[in-house]
């Protein structure tokens, strides 16, 4: 079956015993950790529905039995009655507010979980995206090299050729990369203002916009890292300046004040 | 006292689960109005811990020693709530109401004696530990950040100065509130030894949902103020001991870890000390730099950061429980591991595993998973 959790669905007991899970995905032990989290809702809703039930059950129960207690003498409410009551009426309230809360921190929780979600599929996108920019700038000013070497296959000065061929490839590989860096750039901030719309139209509570992961681009590989006969650049991974490793940064963060009596040798 | 008398008249109570703290906390407030001023708005988590407290205290009335330090432990933590002594007779006013309530017929007036000679003791043992704790120190600290880091999008630095002295031993936690959540306080540890200009630094991370933590790491500036409670907590450094030491950090469980090695800095001839730094991307080693930093002064110090969900990161990767199984056999070592539950589970069974006796491990279950 599939787990869904519709409130005023009443869970059975036959639904637990034949519900299954599925498996999670690839590189991921154990079940599906959405559906194991959507049925302990489901669960969690049910058990507090059911002890609700069995609370007010139980006051009845009490409420009847004072009434036959009490039906020997002909005095109204008396003030234990009336002290009880109150406690009751302000449990109840009390129950609201605590439900009020929850919804309030699931619904944080959802919405910080699909936030977060997207960041990594956007990290991943980006760190592919990069990849492939990498790799057409690399071939393309391969290719723009071999055609000046090639036009200037006679001339004698060597070391000449070598340079020029070595500008040719530098100025289309920044090229290339200028482009892709420019149109990406741009539909990353098409994103942001997208996803801001959303956000703000479907969140009317104040609540502090969490900015978009920018990350942050490679520069192009050195000079020494373009020659054509090694292949593509690596995507620079490891270093600082790698896509995904380098936190957003809207404003210079504050630095520390300079560390006070920690006694380091 | 009849002690069996008094642990049937709970379980009775006991069984209506949720309705009773729920009764008792509406007693109370109807009893002393004010009173609901000391708790926050939902008081969901605040019904389990009082059920927790109060099962905890009956089923081990017949055994007064061990009761004894929980109940002045709880009496001293309770001054940062602004709890005071003449609160007490109110609240054992509405535990005997609840208790009738709940135990109907069966409530008898010898029950009641015997419960309300029960509760006095209990609050005399808290009264007097609070009384005792006043004439150490304040019943909370006032602190101001002083700096704020936002390292990754839900993981932030930052540091707090405090204007009276805190004492408290690398590798202890202190409550904290902060004034966007009134009433909600959440342990978070001192990544620092105690230094002398009283400034404090501390790791938050936020917890999808989480009240506090989210206040933490994206509500803070320069400037704003929050509340801390005493320190406390058992993962302190074991000194002397002729060992060395293995620090294993999951995400901000490196906080505790980071004061201990600091502490152990200061020591003349300090062991050697290996710290694995772990989190499931690297941008999750949101204090590398840091660390590494530390490490470039201290010889006897090294850090190891280890990723567990990045294929192409180029140092360690794996679980920090796979990390260390593969590094050394840690049988010699004093070891403290910090860090979200999973984490350090996986620590303390692998630990086992490999022969390391369970007196030289220590650790500190942050309580979270990671998402």
């Amino acid at each position: 079956m599939t787990v869904t959790s519709r409130s005023g669905e009443r869970l059975t007991p036959d639904q637990v015993r034949s519900i299954s899970f599925p498996q999670a995905r690839f590189g991921h032990r154990g079940y599906d950790e959405q559906h194991v989290l959507a049925f302990c809702a489901l669960v969690e809703r049910e058990l507090v529905t059911l002890l609700n039930e069995k609370a007010s059950l139980w006051e009845e129960v009490q409420r009847l039995r004072r009434r036959i207690i009490d039906s020997g003498d002909a005095s109204g409410v008396g003030p234990e009655d009336a002290h009880v009551q109150a406690v009751r009426i302000l449990s109840n309230a009390q129950q609201m507010a605590d439900r009020y809360v929850a919804d309030a921190q699931q619904y944080s929780r959802q919405i910080t979980e699909e936030a977060r979600r997207h960041r990594d599929e956007v990290l991943a996108e980006a760190k592919t995206h990069a990849g492939r920019v990498l790799d057409e700038a690399h071939s393309r000013a391969s290719h723009a090299a071999d055609v000046l070497t090639a036009e200037q296959g006679a001339a004698p000065n060597g070391e000449w050729r070598d340079r020029t061929a070595e500008l040719a490839y530098l100025r289309t590989f920044s090229e290339v990369y200028r482009t892709h860096l420019r149109a990406y750039l741009e539909t990353l901030l098409s994103n942001v203002e997208d996803w801001e719309q959303s956000e703000k139209s479907s969140l009317t509570a104040a609540r502090a916009e969490l900015p978009f992961p920018f990350p942050s681009v490679s520069p192009p590989p050195s000079p020494a890292q373009g020659s054509p006969a090694q292949g593509p650049p690596p995507p620079a991974a490891g270093q600082p300046s790698s896509p995904y490793s380098s936190p957003p940064s809207y404003t210079s963060p504050p630095s520390y004040p300079s560390p006070s009596p920690a006694r380091l040798p | 006292m009849d002690v069996q008398r008094l642990q049937e008249s709970f379980a009775r109570m006991a069984m209506h689960g949720d309705a009773v703290p729920l009764f008792f906390y509406s007693d109370l407030f109807l009893r002393r109005p004010e009173t609901q001023d000391l708790f926050p708005v939902s008081m969901a988590a605040q019904r389990d811990r009082l059920v927790h407290a109060l099962a905890r205290v009956v089923s081990e009335v017949g055994h007064p020693d061990g009761l004894t330090g929980y109940l002045q432990d709880l009496g001293r933590e309770h001054r940062k709530f602004g709890a005071i002594a003449e609160y007490y007779p109110a609240v054992g006013a509405s535990l005997l109401a609840t208790l009738a309530h709940f135990n109907g017929p069966s409530w008898t007036p010898d029950l009641a004696a015997d419960w309300k000679a029960a509760y006095e003791l209990v609050a005399q043992i808290m009264i007097d530990a609070a009384a005792e704790d006043a004439g150490r120190g304040p019943a909370c600290w006032e602190a101001t950040v002083i700096a704020h880091e936002l390292r990754r999008f839900d993981i932030a630095t930052f540091r707090v100065a405090i204007t009276e002295p805190m004492p408290y031993l690398p590798g202890q936690s202190v409550s904290v509130e902060a004034p966007e959540r009134p009433r909600i306080w959440r342990f978070y540890s001192m990544a620092n030894a105690p230094r002398d200009d009283l400034t404090m630094d501390f790791h938050v991370r936020m917890i999808d949902g989480g009240a506090v933590s989210i206040v933490l790491t994206r509500g803070l500036a320069v400037g704003s103020r929050l509340k801390m409670g005493a320190p406390v907590g058992s993962l302190t450094y074991q000194p002397g001991t002729g060992r060395d030491v293995l620090l294993v950090a999951g995400s901000t469980g490196l906080a505790p870890l980071k004061a201990i090695a600091e502490q152990i800095s200061w020591q003349p001839d300090p062991p050697r000390v290996q710290l694995l730094f772990g989190a499931r991307t690297a941008d999750g080693l949101y204090d590398l730099a840091d660390l590494e930093k530390m490490a470039a002064g201290c010889p006897w110090l090294t850090v190891v950061p280890a990723v567990s969900d990045d294929p192409g990161f180029p140092g360690e990767r794996g679980m920090l429980h796979e990390v260390l199984a593969r590094s050394g056999s840690w049988r010699e070592h004093d070891v403290y591991a910090s860090g979200p539950t999973a984490m350090v589970e996986a620590t303390i069974h692998q630990l086992t595993a490999l022969g390391v006796p369970q007196a030289q491990i220590h650790v500190e279950d942050f309580g979270w998973s990671e998402p």
